[in-house]
């Protein structure tokens, strides 16, 4: 099975309509979601596709430790526990390949000695499934630099 | 026999040593005396008895009359002796005939309990065969009672041809020859009566604690002791018969208890059955009953001697014991599942955390006004199975936690362990161990309980885990492995490279609450060597050569059910 996913169709979709959305965004930033769930990984991804942006998403840590090298990623979304290469491997490799990538762990649950580590090498959340999307989403804007909460989101779950 | 008997009976023959045919009588009571201890039963006894005097005496037709049961009339028994051939008329002339107490030669001897003498029966009027007699040519008779004590056990009958006058000395002489088979008979109903007590004590002490009871199958009546009327709850006065004694059985051993006595009876040999009887107030009880066909020489049934023994306390015992076993056994797979936290966490959040991100991604497509029905397709497809997945997960989890789950089906054992690890996935990661599988493929099938099987995986697996949890990386590993052994059963071993079992006492890792865990019950080992042996397995640990502790446990391989029901 090939690690690497290409957005599907679906999210193109999703994407070209986001894009049309005159109070969005302009910028189509790519954020990459890395865990070896297939169910969490779609799910996460359109977590954030709903939110405008686009992703590229990996089963396999290796897959993305091999993206990372030929290509600029501001954001990572990376789960920990996974069979082969675990988060942390892949945290400890990214460190060295690309410094500047801003790391949120999501994990399946509360590991006091993984949490420390992640955050010495530059992880900016530490999330524990199942998470909050606003909280979630939000920790992904403050990650790439965004504004706080956009105006439509935060009247409407008032 | 009471002592005054004996006294008499010695006088009497007193008196006949000194009578002048004395030489006479003692040679035919020894001849008789022999042959009548080797006849062994009553009928026979009086065949010879008939034989001998008849060729003692030159009378030329004996036969020996029997009263029947109910002592209303007396009949021809199955002995009788003719010195001719033609007597044979007579003797199925007499076939025909039965008589009442006083009429005839037999009725008049069984009446009297006294010898009669008839000169010419031809001239008798209380003579019922006199045709036939007169056919046979047949005058003179005699008929001398064989007495038990007070009762005539039978008459036995001869007759000559001439008329003949009363000759006292010879009546005296087969009234002797009389007593002399009754003395026999006597001696050997004794011993029957203590071959019988003697087979009824042994019996009552093989069983302590019993109640007695004998059937009489011809009867078709039966006696219970006392105790046994209690446990049966019968009353005291209550006539009693087999087929009452068996309406008490519970209806689901009724015919089983049944089948075992019908066996014992048709084979003369004995029965044992443990079952629940049910007592007339609705209580149950669980009884042992054992019984023993008695049979004469000629293998009739004489009766059914039995015990019955109330093992209902015991049963409560065992029942109890087998609910204690339960009880630890599903204590420790709940435990087990306790000590799988990381699994059960990991795998109940992945679907949840799909759920939730779908379910907000929905939401925030609807609250754009952007919904692309694909996209909302998707996002509902994807949430109903991450909601089953978390629903096959809770129901692994509560078939662990299950109680009493110990139906046995067709088992690859490979398959199991796969399944097993799985379910331990997350903690394997979380633990940093590498697991090692190393698997027979043609490791034979086993019929086996999944969840009990799983369970001892899961506290030889827990085990290793902790055993290796605080090595450096580089060792934190297992290997499991299958293999068959020679196809006869199935061996899985978890191998640990941890510190090892105690060196002189492996064996104590099997005892109960021994740990070397800070929060371990100590029973899992236990309870895992316990289902082992119950599926006639046997579970073993030892020192692994080149360090760390081996665990293996061998399942013999199924007997072949139909390859329909392996699933």
């Amino acid at each position: 099975m090939c690690g690497m996913i290409a957005t599907s169709n679906i999210e193109n979709r999703a994407v070209a309509q986001v894009r049309m959305t005159p109070s969005e965004k302009p910028s189509q930033e790519i954020v990459c979601l890395v865990d070896d769930d297939p169910l969490v990984l779609r799910s996460t991804g359109l977590l954030l596709v709903s939110d405008g942006f686009a992703v590229r998403r990996f089963d396999k840590g290796e897959d993305f430790i091999a993206y990372v090298a030929s290509h600029d990623v501001p954001l990572v979304v990376l789960d920990i526990w996974m069979e082969e290469m675990t988060g942390l491997e892949v945290l400890a490799r990214l460190c060295a390949i690309s410094p500047q990538t801003h790391v949120i762990v999501i994990t399946g649950h509360e590991d006091s000695a993984a949490r420390i580590l992640a955050m010495q090498i530059g992880t900016v959340a530490f999330l524990i499934k199942p998470f909050d999307d606003e909280q979630f989403l939000e920790v992904v804007h403050r990650a790439l630099g965004h504004e706080p909460a956009p105006p439509l989101r935060g009247a409407l779950t008032m | 026999m009471s002592d005054r008997d004996k006294i008499d009976k010695e006088s009497r023959e007193h008196r006949e040593t000194t009578d002048p045919s004395r030489e006479e009588q003692l040679s035919l009571l020894q001849t008789i005396t022999m042959e009548v201890a080797a006849a062994g039963d009553f009928s026979s006894a009086l065949k010879v008895v008939l034989r001998r005097i008849c060729e003692k005496t030159g009378w030329v037709f004996g036969q020996a009359w029997l009263p029947n049961q109910e002592g209303t009339v007396i009949e021809c028994g199955p002995a009788w002796f003719c010195a001719e051939a033609d007597l044979k008329e007579f003797r199925a002339a007499s076939e025909e005939s039965h008589f009442v107490p006083g009429a005839g030669i037999p009725g008049s001897v069984w009446k009297s309990k006294q010898p009669v003498w008839i000169q010419d029966v031809t001239l008798d009027g209380n003579f019922a065969r006199i045709k036939a007699a007169a056919k046979a040519e047949l005058k003179g008779a005699m008929g001398i009672p064989i007495l038990s004590g007070d009762e005539v056990l039978a008459v036995i009958e001869f007759f000559v041809h001439e008329s003949r006058a009363e000759d006292k000395q010879l009546v005296k002489v087969i009234t002797a020859v009389a007593e002399q088979l009754d003395l026999v008979m006597d001696r050997q109903r004794a011993q029957e009566a203590v071959r019988e007590r003697e087979a009824r004590i042994s019996l009552a002490a093989e069983s302590a604690n019993l109640a007695f009871w004998v059937l009489y199958p011809e009867r078709n009546t039966a006696w219970m002791s006392e105790k046994g009327r209690v446990i049966y709850g019968f009353d005291s006065k209550l006539p009693l018969t087999w087929e009452l004694l068996v309406s008490r059985v519970h209806s689901d051993e009724r015919a089983a208890v049944q089948a075992a006595f019908e066996q014992a009876r048709t084979s003369h040999g004995t029965f044992e059955s443990e079952h629940r009887i049910v007592l007339p107030d609705g209580k149950t009880r669980w009884v042992m009953m054992r019984g023993r066909c008695l049979q004469n020489e000629h293998g009739d049934l004489l009766e059914v001697i039995g015990v019955t023994i109330d093992v209902s306390a015991q049963k409560q015992s065992d029942l109890e014991l087998q609910i204690q076993r339960d009880e630890m056994e599903h204590l420790n797979r709940v435990a087990l599942v306790g000590e799988m936290t990381a699994s059960v966490a990991h795998e109940l959040n992945q679907p949840l955390t799909a759920i939730a991100n779908n379910a907000a991604a929905a939401r925030r497509f609807f609250d754009r006004g952007q919904i692309d029905p694909a996209i909302l397709r998707q996002l509902l497809a994807d949430i109903a199975a991450a909601s089953h997945r978390a629903g096959e997960v809770i129901n692994g989890i509560r078939g662990m936690a299950r109680k009493g789950e110990r139906t046995r089906s067709l088992l690859n054992l490979n398959a199991v362990i796969a399944d097993t690890l799985r379910l331990v996935r997350s903690d394997i990661l979380t633990r940093e161990t590498a697991v090692v599988t190393d698997f027979d493929p043609r490791l034979p099938d086993v019929e086996a309980a999944p969840v009990q099987i799983q369970q001892v995986l899961l506290n030889l697996i827990v085990n290793a885990l902790d055993a290796v949890e605080a090595l450096p990386l580089a060792k934190r590993r297992l290997i499991i492995s299958t293999r068959s052994l020679n196809g006869e059963s199935a061996e899985v071993s978890v191998r640990d490279f941890g510190t090892g079992l105690p060196a002189d006492r492996a064996e104590k890792v099997f005892d109960h609450f021994f740990s070397t865990k800070a929060k371990g019950m100590g029973m899992g080992l236990t309870i895992a060597r316990s289902i082992v042996e119950a599926h006639a397995g046997t579970l073993g640990a030892e020192n692994a050569e080149g360090g760390g502790a081996l665990f293996f446990f061998h399942l013999p391989a199924s007997r072949g059910l139909p390859m329909g029901k392996a699933a």
